[in-house]
């Protein structure tokens, strides 16, 4: 993992921010100038439970997603499932961009955690796990590292509080927390078997050749 | 090889584009409508958030189809998906909340009612409210939109009331309207393209809440993908062919505009020649498709002798404030606080045009209320915040539970925008979207009377939210502009020196050539455009089908 923080940087030209996602055209360049990707060693197979992340990512993931979201005495990110749509919704191909961004910045904070505590992000206690997170979230604007949690942050709401067929939002846990009950109550839940991921593509294709 | 000449080539179906394609086949004449989007059918209109808001149903995804961004003439263009409406049948219509007021005469002449304005090149209108007000008339019955006419100083000459009665509102709407009046203002029923009863064939609102944002699957939306379309289509001489990117519009040896170019969906490129070639994509998609179409003719872009085209770019000014009222503390007074009822439907346009500069502006515009949008995503990321006042864990629990409990009232401001020369839309051809096309980029510098303007309004809704005892009143904003309401790139104007289109929305140059999305307005209004828009298509649509049958090109 010789990667310098530098490439981390510049590798995370694009974010989930308001609306959709939005990044500046000069990091972009830089990747576009043939800039060497990032040579990703999974250093365990990926396991057919995840398939975006490696085992330890996958940890590091869950960690920083149930501190985001802790459970008390109402459910958390874990009993929602939330990881398991980080995975998901990683694999999609329109969000390809944003992986790449992604898989980078939690190597980098397991790094931080190995420099400071000793140990990796996913083995630190909830204090120092909420420390790391705090550096990274008061990181200088547009740094990598404030890009990441912005991410982060992102896709934890997403997965907390979106369609449950996506993987979170398991038992809809999330929308319980926050009052929403207009799916399925106001508004016309979608039809049994709905799967949003599918949904995006063939709605939008057309029935064209890149169907 | 190019296909068979149609009459009329539209190229968009939104606000612009539907209702000359109904016109149009109404009379008669052969029509295609490109669209670069989907046509989605109501089973497609899932409520489902990350669908609809944060994928690219509607907005294509800034590495895919960027806009480039900035403010101000000398800072470093950003890529954004800014600037998109939904791209899709219907546009933005589809995915739009529905505010639809019209505008007021003084917004037709605004130059000569407020003088040449320092730094802005605003521009009179060529035609009056009255020649705008019968398409208004008819905009308003096709697309069905339901209100109430009530009296107050700056309500436009209207011929009667509304096709259809108000939609039922939120027991909130009656404590505004006393709040509102004790201020000495007017409270006003909000107007929206949205069925209170069954039109044309259309079902009516069924008041889920999931609206603006969401594409509407029982059809009671204005939205042109459910109204006018279909209705277009049904003459049998308008072929709606969705997926269809256009990538120019070419001219003959003598300057006239003799196809449309398009990526068809499965990627190949076709060409359809039309003797009439009308370009509706926004204001700011309608200017890269001219600009983008060279030729030895028009080398800086089509229609562009005066290189006007893209300049003069307006928005909506915009601001917001929100007042968050407990649930349990507000029990006694108001019981029905929780009540789901969507709409709140009332505006405020005591500021849409002040006697004179006391305050240091003289147009403004109009104050919406209405319910925060309930999509939880969008919420639960705006509570979260970001940076050093960003929080996570229990503090962001806490938040979220405390949103639970609360009910959200809020306005939003759609005040004038004036156009300046620090404003406009051009190509980058360094940049090219997925299909290989230089992409639009925009530059906005705010007028100072414009911030000037928002800033009083808002602080005059915080007084009527206020005077309502929340628990906590909170500014979004007092110096944004909204991107989805644009106009102004293709101005119309009687003088081809200063203006890209005619009275009738026709180019000065390019006499086949017409526009009919905002890019005509040389002004913004303080209202959302979206049923001016409609209005004036259908007003072109009656010039052209005029023209088209007698000849008289």
């Amino acid at each position: 993992m010789g990667q310098t923080r530098r490439v981390f940087v510049q590798r995370l030209a694009f974010v989930g921010g308001g609306a959709v996602l939005v990044g500046g055209c000069k990091d972009d360049k830089v990747v576009d100038a043939g800039q060497p990707a990032i040579v990703r060693k999974p250093h365990q197979a990926l396991t057919s439970s995840h398939k975006t992340f490696t085992d330890t990512e996958w940890d590091i993931v869950s960690a920083a997603c149930e501190r985001v979201l802790p459970k008390d005495e109402d459910p958390g990110a874990l009993d929602a499932k939330v990881p398991e749509y980080f995975d998901r919704i990683l694999q999609t191909p329109q969000l390809q961009k944003m992986k790449a961004d992604f898989l980078p910045g939690i190597a980098a904070i397991d790094r931080r955690a190995n420099r400071m505590f000793k140990k990796g992000f996913a083995s630190c206690t909830g204090a120092q796990q909420d420390e790391l997170l705090t550096l990274f979230k008061d990181s200088p604007d547009k740094s990598g590292e404030q890009r990441w949690y912005e991410t982060l942050i992102v896709l934890c709401m997403e997965g907390f509080l979106g369609d449950p067929s996506y993987g979170g939002n398991q038992g809809k846990v999330g929308w319980a927390l926050v009052g929403f009950t207009m799916v399925g109550a106001e508004a016309a839940e979608p039809m049994p078997g709905y799967d949003g991921t599918k949904h995006i593509h063939t709605a939008m294709c057309g029935g064209g050749k890149g169907c | 090889m190019a296909l068979d000449e149609v009459d009329v080539c539209i190229v968009g179906s939104g606000a612009g584009g539907a209702p000359m394609a109904l016109e149009l086949g109404k009379a008669g004449f052969k029509v295609v409508v490109l669209e670069k989007g989907a046509h989605y059918q109501p089973k497609d209109f899932v409520h489902d958030e990350i669908l609809n808001s944060r994928r690219n149903f509607f907005m294509p995804l800034p590495w895919d189809e960027p806009h480039l961004l900035r403010g101000g003439t000398q800072a470093p263009f950003s890529r954004t998906n800014e600037g998109w409406t939904a791209n899709c049948v219907g546009g933005g219509t589809v995915h739009m909340s529905g505010y639809f007021y019209r505008l007021k005469p003084m917004d037709f002449r605004l130059k000569t009612e407020l003088g040449a304005i320092k730094g802005s090149t605003l521009a009179d209108w060529p035609i009056t409210y009255q020649d705008l007000a019968p398409y208004y008339d008819k905009a308003e019955e096709e697309l069905g939109v339901s209100g109430n006419a009530v009296p107050h100083p700056f309500l436009e000459p209207r011929k009667g009331n509304y096709p259809l009665p108000p939609l039922e509102e939120h027991p909130i709407a009656k404590e505004l309207d006393k709040a509102i009046k004790q201020l000495g203002w007017h409270s006003l029923p909000t107007a929206r393209g949205i069925l209170s009863r069954a039109h044309k064939g259309r079902s009516p609102c069924s008041y889920c809440a999931l609206c603006g944002s969401y594409g509407c699957e029982h059809g009671a939306k204005a939205s042109t993908n459910a109204s006018l379309i279909p209705e277009a289509v049904a003459t049998g001489k308008v072929e709606l062919r969705p997926n269809c990117m256009a990538t120019q519009v070419t001219v003959d040896a003598k300057g006239k505009a003799k196809s449309v170019v398009y990526l068809d969906r499965d990627g190949v490129t076709q060409e359809q020649p039309a003797k009439i070639i009308v370009v509706s994509c926004t204001a700011i998609e309608s200017a890269r498709l001219l600009l983008n179409s060279k030729s030895s003719r028009f080398p800086n872009g089509l229609a562009n002798d005066n290189g006007l085209v893209g300049k003069n770019l307006v928005f909506s000014s915009f601001g917001e404030s929100r007042a968050t009222f407990r649930v349990g503390k507000n029990k006694e007074r108001w019981p029905w606080l929780n009540d789901v009822a969507p709409f709140v439907n009332r505006s405020v346009q005591d500021f849409y045009m002040m006697p004179d500069d006391k305050f240091g502006f003289r147009k403004g515009g109009t104050m919406g209320f209405m319910w925060a949008h309930p999509n939880p995503i969008f919420a639960a990321v705006g509570i979260a915040k970001k940076g050093k006042d960003g929080v996570f864990g229990k503090q962001l629990k806490d938040r979220l539970r405390d949103y639970r409990d609360s009910r959200i009232l809020q306005f939003e401001v759609y005040g004038e925008f004036l156009p300046s020369d620090g404003t406009y839309v051009g190509v980058d051809n360094n940049v090219k979207d997925k299909y290989g096309l230089p992409v639009a980029a925009i530059t906005i510098t705010r007028h100072a009377l414009d911030l000037k303007m928002t800033k009083f309004i808002v602080e005059r809704g915080e007084e009527i939210l206020q005077s309502l005892n929340p628990d906590k009143l909170e500014r979004l904003g007092v110096a944004g502009e909204t991107k989805i309401l644009q106009g102004g790139t293709c101005r119309f104007g009687k003088d081809p020196a200063t203006s890209v289109l005619d009275k009738d929305c026709r180019s000065h140059a390019v006499k086949n050539l017409y526009v009919v999305d905002g890019s005509f307005m040389p002004s913004s209004g303080g209202v959302p455009v979206t049923l001016t828009i409609a209005a004036n298509a259908f007003r072109v649509a009656h010039g052209l089908v005029e023209r088209l049958k007698t000849g008289k090109m």
